[in-house]
């Protein structure tokens, strides 16, 4: 049987140990949603050979 | 000197009354204590007034200045800061309750350098929880923008924005992760700057986002904001990042004109539908002010800018919640609800996703230095839009598409620079016919601040809009 969408993130946020409060579970899952469907444009790039950095490096600029 | 004739200079003519002896730091802190008493129940732009600090430092200032000597073109100088700085016995709320009683037993590197280039601490300035924007209900009241009270003056800098506008402090430093400086500077009329990543120490700079948070200058005047961000900036061992370049003088490229400088008006920026009419006129004018005096502009395509919001959401929020853990885990209760709900739906995006933001940084950085391989200068509207009201903020999100409106599109404007950790400025260059201010951002190579602030500088000499007072706090 399929997850809810309230019911899939109150599943998620148990596995990485974040409590949800009872009364914004849905709340959470709007945002959740929202957030996951604006980074699935990313997916259009090609970004097969890219290395991600956190810094980027002085001697690249 | 009277007292609103001193709240009205800038920082630097601020320095050189107390140098030349025509008004006392003593007369100056005064000045902008009375204001803050007079206008910040309304406005709510400070979190913590350090009265008798600021006058005790004043007092020192002053046998300093008596007794003669070297002093510096910020001394005596009343700064105040954004509450996520950390100040010794000092509360340092980062604007929420998880914090209300956090009192720091160190110094950031910020405020250090701040007391050694001789300026006196005023206090610490409201901000959006956690320096994240969309707080629905701001513990300590909800900052109001002097330009119109009912309209926000810009996340998350939002105290620094509302206190250069009305004057209830000489200069500022905040912080901007993805625009937290630069919007409000320009929601509110005044200059704020995001320098490049590794300039300024971080340390002492409660994190919203570990690899993007910068300190933000932000100011009545360009010059103001090249003399703060000389004396914050360089190398620091407290922070690992910090760069050993040294700190030119960031003054020395003021005078010398345009010619010879190519600007470039980011192509996809401007022409987005989103654009308000009246924003995309006024920098369009403001780039013909540029060319009058004697700039090269052309249009430049930076392809991936149109997913900058996405991008930095997806790098900002996801390290934000992993730098809020515990507080996630154990004391969520006690952040705004937006906060909240905001951080925990980022805590569960999956690492795959956050690993292809992180590449897709990447990518825009190669063509953000693509096309500043092609120009020197990049401009673009800081914010497409002219500050909305409160209401229209902290609205709850209707559907999808509101969403995508409010949260992400409006982040790409000043998200790109932060994705590629390069400096920005924004620039007070016009009013809407609601007297609503405009922003003008420039954006430049990796260290390229002198540049920077010299276009800046020449676009503010040739235009009034800095001069422009908001209604209401006159005396």
């Amino acid at each position: 049987m399929a997850l809810s969408k309230e019911e899939w993130c109150r599943e998620l946020a148990r596995l990485v140990g974040i409590p949800l409060m009872e009364g914004e579970v849905a709340e959470v899952a709007e945002r959740f949603e929202s957030l996951m469907r604006e980074l699935e444009r990313l997916t259009q790039l090609d970004l097969a050979h890219i290395q991600p950095v956190l810094v980027f490096p002085e001697e690249e600029a | 000197m009277a007292g609103h004739d001193i709240s009205w200079l800038s920082a630097a003519e601020t320095a050189v009354a107390i140098k030349t002896k025509q008004v006392s730091p003593v007369e100056v802190v005064h000045a902008y204590l009375e204001r803050i008493e007079r206008f910040d129940g309304l406005l709510h732009a400070y979190i913590t007034v350090m009265r008798e600090e600021a006058l005790a430092a004043a007092r020192q200032a002053e046998q300093t200045v008596l007794r003669g000597g070297d002093l510096g073109p910020l001394f005596g100088v009343p700064v105040a800061v954004k509450d996520q700085f950390w100040t010794r016995g000092i509360l340092t709320t980062n604007g929420s309750r998880a914090y209300r009683d956090f009192v720091p037993d160190a110094d950031a590197t910020v405020i250090t350098r701040l007391q050694q280039a001789g300026t006196i601490l005023l206090g610490k300035l409201n901000l959006s929880e956690l320096a994240m924007g969309g707080t629905q209900e701001p513990p300590w009241g909800i900052p109001r923008n002097p330009w119109d009270l009912e309209r926000t003056p810009g996340e998350s800098s939002s105290g620094s924005g509302v206190a250069l506008a009305a004057h209830l402090c000489a200069a500022s430093v905040g912080e901007d992760t993805g625009g937290s400086g630069r919007g409000p500077a320009s929601y509110c009329s005044a200059v704020g700057l995001r320098p490049t990543f590794t300039r300024v120490s971080r340390y002492g700079m409660t994190p919203m986002c570990w690899y993007l948070d910068t300190a933000a200058p932000m100011t009545k005047t360009v010059q103001d904001c090249a003399l703060i961000l000389g004396a914050i900036a360089g190398y620091d061992p407290r922070d690992p990042f910090t760069s050993r370049r040294p700190v030119p003088d960031y003054t020395a490229c003021f005078g010398r004109g345009l010619r010879g400088i190519r600007i470039g008006l980011i192509r996809e920026l401007d022409e987005d539908a989103g654009m308000h009419p009246e924003v995309k006129q006024a920098i369009h004018n403001a780039v013909e002010v540029l060319r009058q005096q004697g700039a090269e502009v052309r249009e430049v395509s930076i392809p991936l800018v149109a997913l900058a919001g996405a991008i930095f959401v997806g790098v900002a929020d996801t390290e934000g919640a992993g730098a809020r853990d515990d507080i996630l885990q154990t004391r969520a209760a006690e952040l705004d609800r937006a906060s909240r709900t905001r951080l925990q739906a980022a805590a569960l995006v999956p690492a795959k996703v956050y690993n292809r933001a992180l590449k897709a940084r990447v990518l825009l950085r190669q063509q953000f230095l693509e096309a500043l391989r092609q120009v020197d200068v990049l401009a673009s509207a800081t914010a497409p839009a002219p500050p909305p009201k409160h209401t229209a903020l902290t609205a709850p999100f209707v559907d999808a598409d509101d969403v995508r409106s409010r949260f992400f599109f409006r982040r790409a404007y000043t998200g790109c620079y932060a994705l590629t950790a390069l400096p920005a400025i924004s620039i007070p260059c016009g009013f809407t016919a609601d007297n609503l201010p405009i922003g003008l951002q420039l954006g430049a190579g990796p260290f390229a601040e002198d540049l920077l602030l010299g276009v800046a500088h020449a676009y503010e000499q040739a235009t009034p809009w800095h001069t422009r007072r908001a209604p209401g706090i006159e005396e």
